[in-house]
């Protein structure tokens, strides 16, 4: 996954560079597959504050803007529909040159002169938006450069998660993983709450029919908000870590499902009939439109997010057209659960449909996260699209997390990886990763994970956390003693041997073919397909039948 | 006279240095050493010269008749002989013939040499089918159905329960299952992927290692797989284990080694990381020796797996899967 390293820094001091960080990481497990600079190019572009705005006389479209470098006043033509009177806006000058190289010069459009570029968010380099002129926040003044204002350079950090560590795809476990390693304090996103209004339960309800299915289930109600596009930053950093942005009410449900790994859904109130959520499985044959606009034929392998009469969504995997946010929504309901899953596996490959909510909730959620990251969504939403946070929150969770407790023996840890730690030492590297370590007895621990290590339930996993943190590296080299058997190599590869000497002494070379043969030679020989587990379009390797 | 006698020498001996057949030399036997021949005419001379030059101009000419006609009794001899072999006639002089030589493809050859490697440590080479149960190819290597880790390896089923081996790991679970530890096996074959493209094929090579014992350690993993990239890729290749996931395994530990292009610089090779991975491996994870019948609670042991290509394609610089198997010669004679 695809993660901006300045998100990462609000989480965690980082003072190493992006390359060592990269190693840093690689070597605890997170393999960083790249590294991408951006904003790098950004010097000669700076702030200007638009002071007025003429038609342009020839053109329809273009107006000519009077512009405040913070030196001078210049002219420059422009081609965006949002530049108003006031705003400040990047603005690169003649002589300079755009990220992608492109020199700027002053030049005469459509007669009028200009002297520069008001400029787009793709024109910089930072996101693909071309709908108009960047607006800087009003803190800004002219003559500023650009990257101060906007805080660049930035590097975007390409990560291999595999799949026991769910815990990692996002920003905050990849600080927490950085906070460990480093020794550096991980700081959590504050979160503050202004509710006001009637208490949420006078609003609507949750009822989880199926328990197994669904162990968890909170919703949060905001009303009054404002449906527009989001703020800079949120768009920069949702573009570089490829997802869409749509709007100010589902972007805050992606940002923070990349910042915290807790998948959200934003439902339009005043959509669900009878205002309320009820969870169930689907029956064989029921029907349903996913947001994407795609009927999808179901089975009772999916679980249903219902309103009081009908499917809303399609539980842990996509939302539904019927309920969507869309521009006009004023009340949102947020979802924040926990999903079984195997059953959001099971579900998301019957359709062919993956998503980063079932990427995330078939690998492991953190159920004892749901109500933070519902709190952080509603809050985030209060800030950016204005409303009331309803009083309260529904929080439905009938199968609570119990904490595994595991035993952890120092003797085992030492006998397995061929180390000699000091139980002192694996109680530091566990606690380094948030869990709670006692001493059991003379010897052993006794650990309890927290709820997001979805991956650690064994002693065996333990020992890997502490090879893990302690260094591969650090362990060192050792020879086992191999005892020789008494069968010999199989007998099939030692003609094989044989033959190859013997063919290739006489002048033969070998060839190696595919097992794979055509229908075609299949109906030849007589062979009976049995399966037809590839096709090949370029004809290469004949490779239909096996 | 004596000038003339040298002349006489030096025309016949060219004369017969030119004869190419039978006929020809005839003719220069006639024209010199026959009754109305030339030096026969020449002896015919002496019988006139003063008396004192007589005998050393005769023991002269006879000299040269004797050496004529011995060199004509060589040439017509040599000549003779050579029209009864007819054309096919012996000349050292040409070029040897090159054996033709045949070529042990690539794949065979970095196959035989892990084996020998880990033959040497001690290891016994095994081999297993192709055509797989799902048993053995997941369930017994802790990748139950539904789990995310099947994601990982694209699978060709035959039927529900039959799979083309998408890796030799099913290799480890068959061989604890037919002998107690000490175990130390490796076992190379084919497996199949559905994928296809300049760095995958739908079937590829793999080498499986598996070593079960008392007391086998991760420093044991280390120091056997240090001591394999060594052998195989020159003593002091810097590598490094770096932390990773494998259903099976626990710890589990990715093999890189310092690019071999670049020298871990950055290239496009390594993607600029200045690190190749060549082997997946770890600690056998305790939930397999449940399914083998064998006691975690007394032996311990690691396994390791490598892709074949990968490795030929980095000893011979070859950037293009697909040429394994087109088998076209000019690429086969190279090896």
């Amino acid at each position: 996954m695809k993660l901006s390293l300045n998100w990462i820094k609000e989480y965690v001091d980082i003072e190493m560079t992006p390359d060592a960080l990269s190693d840093l990481l690689t070597m605890a497990g997170l393999e960083v597959e790249g590294i991408t600079p951006v904003g790098h190019a950004l010097d000669d572009i700076q702030v200007g504050r638009i002071v007025s705005i003429r038609p342009h006389p020839h053109a329809e479209h273009l107006t000519v803007c009077t512009v405040d470098t913070g030196r001078e006043r210049v002219d420059v033509v422009c081609g965006a529909s949002n530049v108003a009177e006031g705003v400040l806006a990047p603005l690169i000058l003649p002589g300079g040159k755009l990220p992608n190289g492109t020199p700027i010069e002053a030049a005469r459009i459509r007669g009028e002169e200009s002297a520069g570029m008001l400029l787009a968010e793709d024109e910089i380099g930072l996101t693909d938006d071309h709908s108009g002129i960047l607006i800087l926040d009003a803190d800004a003044l002219p003559g500023d450069r650009i990257s101060k204002v906007l805080g660049f350079p930035d590097y975007v950090l390409d990560i291999a998660i595999t799949p026991n560590r769910p815990d990692c795809a996002n920003v905050i476990g990849i600080a927490r993983e950085i906070a460990a390693a480093t020794g550096q304090r991980l700081r959590r996103p504050a979160i503050h709450l202004e509710s006001g209004g009637p208490p949420i339960s006078d609003l609507t309800s949750v009822t989880i029919l199926d328990p197994e299915g669904c162990p968890r289930y909170a919703a949060g109600l905001i009303q009054g908000v404002h449906s527009g596009p989001s703020p800079f930053w949120i768009r920069y950093r949702l573009h570089q870590s490829e997802v869409r942005s749509i709007s100010n009410l589902v972007d805050v449900t992606n940002y923070v499902m990349l910042e915290m790994g807790q998948p959200l859904h934003a439902f339009d109130y005043d959509r669900l009939r009878e205002n309320r959520i009820v969870v169930r499985r689907a029956g064989a044959g029921e029907t349903f439109t996913t947001l994407d606009g795609q009927a999808r034929t179901l089975s009772p392998d999916h679980l249903m997010i219902c309103d009081g009469e009908r499917p809303v969504a399609l539980a842990g995997i996509m939302g539904g057209l019927n309920s969507e946010i869309f521009a006009n929504t004023e009340n949102v309901l947020i979802e924040s659960a926990c999903f079984d899953p195997v059953t959001i596996r099971r579900g998301s490959k019957r359709l062919g449909l993956s998503t980063e909510a079932s990427y995330r909730f078939e690998r492991g959620a953190d159920i004892e996260g749901v109500l933070s990251a519902l709190k952080r969504a509603l809050s985030l939403m209060h800030r950016w699209s204005g409303g009331t946070i309803v009083q309260g929150l529904i929080d439905n969770y009938p199968r609570p997390w119990k904490p595994p407790i595991l035993r952890l023996r120092t003797g085992h840890v030492n006998r397995t990886l061929g180390a000699s730690l000091s139980r002192a030492d694996i109680q530091y590297l566990l606690q380094g990763l948030e869990m709670e370590v006692e001493e059991a007895d003379a010897n052993d621990l006794s650990v309890r994970p927290p709820a997001f290590r979805v991956d650690i339930s064994r002693e065996v996993d333990l020992v890997e956390e502490v090879a893990r943190r302690h260094g591969f590296d650090r362990i060192p080299l050792t020879y086992p003693r191999v005892r020789p058997s008494e069968e010999g190599d199989a007998p099939e590869l030692r003609l094989q041997e044989e033959v190859r000497s013997i063919m290739t002494g006489v002048g033969f070379s070998e060839i190696i073919t595919y097992s794979f043969i055509s229908p075609d030679s299949a109906d030849i020989l007589g062979v009976k397909e049995i399966a037809r587990p590839f096709s090949d379009p370029s004809g290469d390797c004949a490779a239909e039948a096996a | 006279m004596k000038e003339q006698l040298r002349e006489l020498e030096e025309r016949a001996l060219n004369e017969l240095a030119a004869v190419a057949d039978l006929t020809s030399l005839e003719q220069f036997r006639i024209r010199y050493l026959g009754k109305k021949g030339e030096l026969t005419s020449f002896m015919k001379r002496v019988g006139g010269l003063p008396a004192q030059d007589r005998p050393e101009m005769g023991r002269l000419a006879n000299l040269l008749k004797k050496d004529l006609s011995e060199r004509f009794q060589t040439a017509k001899e040599e000549l003779g002989s050579r029209v009864k072999r007819g054309a096919d006639s012996l000349d050292l002089t040409l070029p040897g013939r090159e054996p033709v030589r045949g070529h042990v493809h690539p794949i065979s050859t970095v196959i035989s040499e892990v084996c020998r490697i880990f033959s040497r440590m001690g290891f016994r080479v095994v081999k297993g089918p192709n055509v797989e149960l799902d048993y053995y190819n997941f369930e017994a290597l802790n990748i139950p159905r539904d789990h995310p880790a099947r994601d990982m390896q694209d699978t060709f089923y035959i039927s529900d329960n039959v799979v083309l081996r998408t890796h030799t790991s099913p290799m480890q679970v068959r061989v604890m299952e037919s002998q107690q530890p000490p175990v130390s096996v490796i076992a190379p074959g084919k497996v199949y992927r559905r994928d296809s493209d300049v760095t995958h094929t739908p079937m590829f090579h793999q080498v499986e290692g598996l070593l079960v014992d008392e007391g086998v350690t991760f420093g044991d993993l280390k120091g056997t797989l240090t001591s394999f990239v060594h052998q195989m890729f020159g003593s002091g290749t810097p590598l490094r284990f770096r932390p990773s996931f494998f259903p099976f395994t626990e710890p589990s530990a990715e093999v890189d080694i310092q690019c071999v292009m670049c020298h871990g610089a950055g290239c496009r090779t390594c993607s600029h990381t200045g690190w190749l991975e060549i082997l997946g491996s770890g600690m056998v994870d305790p939930e397999v020796y449940r399914f083998v019948n064998c006691g975690p609670d007394r032996y311990s042991g690691f396994a390791f797996g490598m892709g074949i290509e990968r490795i030929a394609m980095l000893k011979y610089g070859i950037d293009d899967i697909q040429l394994f198997f087109k088998n076209d010669m000019r690429f086969l004679g190279q090896f």
